[in-house]
């Protein structure tokens, strides 16, 4: 089979646009499948590659486009070393109508291959498939936080990338564990790394031109830091397990007038709710709080860490571990999905998109999800063949009003920020 | 970083209704976020006084303030010290901090921006009732005090 070599566009334009004389210049590529499908760079990639590695030399030709292969070959031969491996060369020149090109060879002990030669488009190519449901060059330019990359937010995360969101912000200090590896969008090669790094490299899979920032802090202990992040952004998204960096975020979304999503799963993952909080419109997430609505609906503990954060100190261990019940990542998934339909609402608003019709759908801001009758919903019929009455496996809004007296949004306020 | 302004509204309405309940209260340190205590004299049914303090958390009021009781240095019916006793589930004490007690009142699982220091104050009163309770039976304060589940 001919080699299959794939190369960014952008670091060839980038290579082309370099002034100077400079004519060989040392890259990196990755190879899949026995040597079949490589992945060529011309410089360090921005995300965290995978394949097995092998050097890769690039050259800037002549307008005239002609090279001494045998002669090229020699030169590259006694510039690296492949042991043993492979050596994908890239000859990049200029096409038709100052288009790039890319020819591309692959070097082994046997001789030279030529390689069929796909170019990875720039940002503007990637999303148009996306064109007529969503404006994906509007939503290239909003910004979203996400607090909290475990189970819920790192596949809201990898969402928001693939339907062509440019700009993140993540925010989490917990560290990728084997028991985490189940229910996350990443896998055992990230075993150790910050969630925040291993699922910035998640995005950027999806979407290489995405701008994605990350915070390694405990946001209960980083307030004005978080703060400055969700001040800048277009819409926050609550994906934490605990309450105090809830109410903590609620105060910087109405602060700053953004709106916020705020998911969680109760426990065993048996069912879960979704709060949209509109800063001064709707109920904030104090008054959901105080409502009663979420009594009876205890947040699902899926970590040590967790659950001492929240419990006296005297609980004893065994106690804390026989709390830690997790459901499965099918179990949170729904409520995920919600969330990132939600955010895609509100981040199309004001651009004409086939989110609108949504966007009269979603009147409540407050709704529940079951997955399984028990816990929170064991007295639940079953689903039957009914569609009157209450049933797992699908969403429910609430109407739920602002508390007048809600100590963070309510009366007691002299005035409201200006918006 | 000093409060915010919705924390500095909040600490007026907190002293404002501690004024009305709890008047010999009194904010300290109040500048830096962090530092600021509230410190005042609780005295139980039989008449005896106690010096509460009240750790005001830097991302009021997001967070269960720490309640410390200053004096009297507290002993148990049988002499020891409470604060010795280190955190103790039937007593409702949680670690405490250079021998100062630390009275377990709201549970982090139960705390809400709705509960003012006011409702604290009230409970670390009924907490004072049973802790005399306790000295006069020698029953734990827990046979007094229902805990919060987690
Ligand atoms: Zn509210």
């Amino acid at each position: 089979m001919t080699p299959l070599v794939y190369v960014f566009e952008e670091q060839v334009r980038d290579l082309l646009s370099q002034a100077g004389d400079v004519r060989l210049l040392d890259g990196v590529a990755y190879g899949f499948d026995d040597w079949t499908v490589f992945h060529a760079y011309t410089e360090k990639p921005s995300f965290t590659p995978s394949g097995h590695i092998c050097p890769c030399v690039a050259m800037r030709s002549d307008a005239t486009g002609f090279v001494d292969e045998e002669k090229l070959m020699l030169q590259v031969r006694s510039r690296v070393d492949p042991d043993g491996g492979p050596i994908v060369v890239l000859l990049v020149g200029t096409g038709v109508a100052d288009s790039p090109s890319c020819r591309a060879l692959v070097l082994t002990e046997k001789g030279v291959a030529g390689a069929d030669t796909r170019f990875v488009p720039r940002r503007s190519e990637l999303f148009s498939r996306n064109t007529g449901l969503l404006e994906t060059s509007a939503l290239a330019e909003k910004k979203v936080v996400i607090v909290g990359l475990g189970s819920g937010g790192s596949p809201i995360a990898l969402e928001l990338a693939r339907a062509g969101i440019g700009h993140f912000t993540l925010i989490d200090f917990d560290r990728l564990e084997l028991g985490n590896i189940s229910r996350h969008v990443c896998g055992v090669n990230d075993l150790g790394r910050y969630k925040t790094l291993a699922v910035r490299d998640q995005l950027l899979q999806k979407n290489p031109f995405a701008e994605v920032s990350t915070m390694e802090v405990n946001i209960n202990q980083a307030l004005s830091q978080v703060e400055d992040a969700v001040a800048a952004s277009d819409l926050l998204i609550v994906a934490s397990d605990n309450d105090q960096s809830r109410f903590n975020l609620n105060q910087m979304s109405l602060n700053n007038n953004k709106v916020a999503l705020y998911g969680r799963a109760i426990t065993r993952a048996a069912g879960g709710d979704v709060l949209r909080v509109r800063p001064w419109k709707g109920p904030c997430y104090n008054c959901i709080f105080s409502s009663g609505l979420i009594d009876g609906r205890e947040e699902e503990m899926s970590q040590k860490r967790q659950a001492l954060a929240i419990l006296p100190a005297y609980v004893e261990e065994d106690k804390i571990n026989t709390m830690i019940q997790v459901g499965l990542s099918s179990d949170i998934a729904p409520i995920a999905n919600m969330m990132t339909k939600m955010a895609l609402v509100e981040l199309s608003r004001g651009i004409e998109t086939g989110m609108s019709t949504v966007d009269e759908d979603l009147a409540s801001d407050f709704y529940v999800w079951a997955n399984r009758r028990e816990e929170a919903y064991a007295n639940w019929p079953r689903m039957g063949f009914k569609w009157t009455h209450p049933s797992i496996l699908r969403w429910y809004g609430a109407r739920v009003d602002r508390d007048p007296n809600c100590l963070v949004c309510g009366g007691h306020l002299e005035e409201e920020p200006a918006t | 970083m000093g409060w915010s302004s919705q924390q500095s509204t909040r600490l007026h309405l907190e002293m404002d209704i501690l004024s009305r309940y709890f008047p010999t209260f009194f904010l300290k340190d109040s500048i830096i976020p962090g530092h600021a205590i509230i410190e005042g004299t609780l005295r139980s049914n039989a008449g005896h006084e106690y010096i509460v303090r009240l750790h005001v958390p830097a991302d009021l009021p997001n967070s269960v303030p720490i309640v410390e009781i200053v004096s009297p240095v507290l002993r148990d019916r049988f002499g020891h010290s409470l604060a010795d006793l280190g955190t103790s589930y039937p007593m409702h004490l949680l670690k405490p901090e250079n021998g100062v007690v630390r009275i377990c009142h709201y549970s982090a699982s139960h705390w809400s921006p709705n509960i003012t220091f006011s409702k604290i104050l009230l409970k670390i009163r009924a907490w004072l009732e049973a802790y005399e309770g306790h000295l006069d039976s020698g029953y734990a304060i827990d046979h007094y005090l229902p805990h919060m589940t987690a």
